[in-house]
This record gives C-alpha cells, structure tokens and sequence, in this order.
C-alpha cells in the first residue's frame, strides 16, 4: 500500500513487475537503472542465482521528483518467474500499489504467460486484493523478434487482456516501450491515489 | 551444560537475600540459564550486567588492572553481582537487602571456576 | 533522525539513546520506510528497507512451512556489527525495525530497548485522520514532465 506522508509531503509507491520466467521483468528494470540520473536512483538490488535468474526479486528505487508538491519515489520490484519459486512471489507482491505483467510475446510461450496471469490472480486473491481493483498494465516484450516467432500485440491483448486495461509492445534489451510502461503504470497508481483511495 | 549451569544457579539462589541467578552470554548480553523469582526482569539485568561489565572492562583493563574477576552494583533496592565464567559467561546474582556479601562472592567466584 | 510521523520521533530517538545503535529504519512489512536514523541516503533507506522486509518476510514463510510460531526476531552477527531484524504489530499495521549495532552495544541491549520502544509505539499512535486529497488535478501533466525528465525523452 502506497505510503503517503502529508507531513513530509512524500508519496512512496510500489510496482511490482509480474510474469513468466524469462519474459524480461529484470530487463526492464536494467535499462530503467541505466537511464536514470544516478542522483534519482538507487542501487539495483538483484538477488539472483549463478545463472542470474532471479531468486527472490530485483529492486530499484526511483526518485521522481515533486509531483503535485509531493516527493514522489517509486519501489520497482520483480517477482521470480519460474513456476517453483511462488511462495516467494507472493511476498513481493505484498502491499503493491501498482503491477505490471510483462509477457513474453513468443508464440511458444503463450501458456506460460496465461499460467504466470492465472498465477497473479491467485496470489492477489490470497491477500485480498480483488485484480480489478489494482493498478495493472501489460507489456508485451520481445516484439522485436522475428514475426513468425511471435504473436502481435492485438492478438496478444485478445488472449490475455481480458480487462482491457493499457497495454506496451516492448524490446527491453534495446529500452523500446520500458519507459511508456513505467509511465502507463505510474499514472495508474497515482490515478488511484488522485481519487481518494485509502492511502 | 544446560544442567551444570542449572545446578550452579540453584546453589546461589539457596542462599539468604538471592532473589535470583543468571547464566548471561558476555557478549550479546542475552541470558543463557535462569533460576529467578517473579517480577525480576531477567532479560533487562542480563542487558544490563554484560554491558557494565564489558565497559568497566575496557576502563580497567586500560588501568592496568587487567581483568575484573568480581563486580558488585548496589542499588537503593538491591545488589547485581557478576563474575566472569570463563571468556564468554557471565555468572550474575541478584541480590535484596538481607544478601550476604562476603558468602555470595564466595560462592560465586567457585562456581565460576566450575562453569568456566 | 527522520520520521514521517512526528509521533514516532520521541519513541525512536529514546531507542537510539539507550540501546547505542548505529543504523536503524522502522519500515512497513511490505518494505515502505516509516522513519530512520543512521542513513545518509534516502535510496539506500529503501534498499535496505526492501531487504529486510523480505529477510523477515521469507523467515515467516519459513516458520509457516515448519508449523512453528513466526520467529519474534531475527539476528545476524558479523565480526564488527550485528544486525536485528523483528516484526511487530501496531494499530497502523505490522511494522518491522531493522537495527545495526556495533561493539558499543550488545544484542541484549538492543533487544531490551527495542523492546520497550515496541511498547511506546503501540501505546502512542494517534487516531488517524479521514482521507485527505493527495493530488492536484494536474498532476499527470507533472507526472509526464518528471518522468520525461527522469529518462531525458
């Protein structure tokens, strides 16, 4: 849950980056991390395997300056995607303000993106957080693949999106769509705050 | 040695004006063997004991003194013994108004020398 | 010392006398910092914020999967300094202070005047008030031009 300080006039957020192992959640916040003024950032906290998968989560805080006479920061989180890895799953998405589920757009990967969808469901369902009422985007990554190897951002938006909320084509590697996300995500989130939500 | 410990701390407490004795671990300051009477705050002594004892450690030593091997604590309502028990123990006493001295340190630097 | 809500100072800064701690952040269970002392940096806060949450968090995870109580405090002892992680719970939700100590204090003393903070805090926390109005109705177009600021698009 968002903290806001009226006091110290600061909004603090939490994002959390959902979806399949693979689909490019830590990807997204390594570009966000390189394009950021170090000043209005923090250290990226990873918390991989060897191989750099991750185990529990990635961390990046973000400061994004005054909004509205706020100091506004920003918690981005990842979650582990590999299907074993759930309990720790559910302990990152706890207290989220904002999620975005990133999917893999290959066309081979389509069950694991519904399952990993399925799979957030659940956990936010297990902490009384109805989906409907959390501040979510898609984004769908790799869409600078070959075509034949991956399914169209619309085809993609008729399979999974079924709330039609805002959806992103991305290449995280190379920074297309991480940063109109971020702020897809971002609006969201602070919509909800905007509108009297319990803060 | 949970049960030596135990046996140590029961032979101080038999004695008159013991309200209770501690095993204290000397560096974290946390109790590792009890025997107390109710409404002694164990946890807070224990704090309390190891904290002095590692302060006046280092003051002493500096003083050229080396080691202190007994220090005693009075208080308006009671006495706080310790005695080291070897590098990491710390053996404590507490002690009412009817405590006798003499015999608690007596009895206390021996069984410091049984745990240590 | 920086606290978001002002009653938290007195609690924290009578904690910070006692027990002689170095570093310490209050922090909600989902990593959100409530008030600090020690750090210099306001995005390391939340580093360490994040990682002592999910340190605290994934111990009660694991206490569940034993069928054993959640642990009341966590400690990690190195050579110089030691940390003390411990949940707890206030009317404004769980809480988690994280405590780095060095050789000035002991755990037992962190522990005692964590403690007794715990107690002040709980028995100290004002009503809270209704809901106030966040953001102005213009706040997307700033929102726009700081993160545009933030990426240089």
């Amino acid at each position: 849950m968002s903290l806001v300080n009226f006091t110290a006039r600061e909004i603090t957020c939490k994002i959390v980056y959902y979806g399949p192992g693979r689909s490019g959640k830590t990807s997204n916040l390594q570009y966000i991390y390189g394009r950021v003024p170090q000043d209005r950032r923090g250290k990226m906290v990873s918390l991989a395997t060897a191989s750099d998968r991750t185990l529990f989560f990635d961390f990046l805080p973000i400061d994004l300056g005054s909004i509205s006479g706020f100091t506004t920061k920003f918690q981005l989180y990842t979650v582990p995607g590999q299907v074993y890895y759930n309990a720790t799953r559910k302990l990152v998405l706890q207290g989220a303000d904002g999620v975005v589920f990133v999917a893999d757009s290959q066309a081979r990967r389509f069950d694991e993106n519904m399952e990993s969808l399925q799979n957030l469901q659940e956990n936010l369902l297990a902490e009384g957080t109805d989906i409907r009422d959390m501040p979510l985007v898609y984004q769908y990554n790799k869409q600078d693949l070959p075509a034949d190897l991956i399914m169209s951002p619309s085809e993609l938006d008729d399979a999974l999106n079924f709330r039609s909320v805002r959806s992103f084509s991305s290449d995280c590697l190379h920074g297309s769509g991480v940063f109109e996300t971020l702020k897809g995500v971002s609006e969201l989130v602070l919509q909800k705050l905007a509108a009297g939500a319990p803060a | 040695m949970t049960a030596l410990y135990l046996e140590s701390l029961e032979g101080l407490t038999r004695l008159r004006g013991v309200a209770g004795a501690m095993v204290v671990s000397a560096d974290d300051g946390l109790v590792v063997a009890e025997s107390l009477m109710e409404g002694i705050p164990g946890d807070a002594v224990a704090a309390l004991a190891a904290s002095l004892m590692r302060r006046m450690g280092t003051t002493v030593s500096a003083a050229g003194f080396s080691r202190p091997s007994f220090m005693h604590l009075q208080a308006a309502r009671g006495a706080l013994l310790v005695v080291p028990a070897g590098p990491d123990i710390l053996l404590i006493a507490i002690g009412d108004r009817h405590i006798n001295l003499g015999l608690a340190r007596i009895e206390m630097l021996q069984a410091a020398e049984q745990l240590g | 010392m920086r606290a978001l809500e002002p009653w938290v100072e007195q609690p924290l800064m009578t904690f910070l006398t006692e027990s002689e701690a170095r570093l310490t952040l209050l922090m909600t269970s989902a990593g959100q910092v409530v008030a600090q002392h020690g750090f210099t940096r306001a995005v390391d806060i939340m580093s360490a914020a994040a990682l002592g949450a999910a340190i605290v968090s994934s111990t009660e995870e694991m206490a569940r999967v034993l069928g054993v109580r959640p642990f009341r405090a966590l400690t990690h002892q190195g050579e110089s300094h030691g940390i003390f992680l411990s949940a707890f719970e206030t009317p404004r939700g769980r809480w988690i202070g994280l405590v780095v100590y060095g050789q000035d204090t002991s755990l037992g003393l962190v522990q005692l005047f964590f403690d007794r903070m715990v107690d002040e805090l709980t028995q100290g926390v004002p009503a809270e008030g209704g809901t106030k109005q966040v953001l102005a109705q213009d706040f997307e177009s700033e929102l726009h031009s700081s993160l545009r600021a933030l990426f240089g698009r």
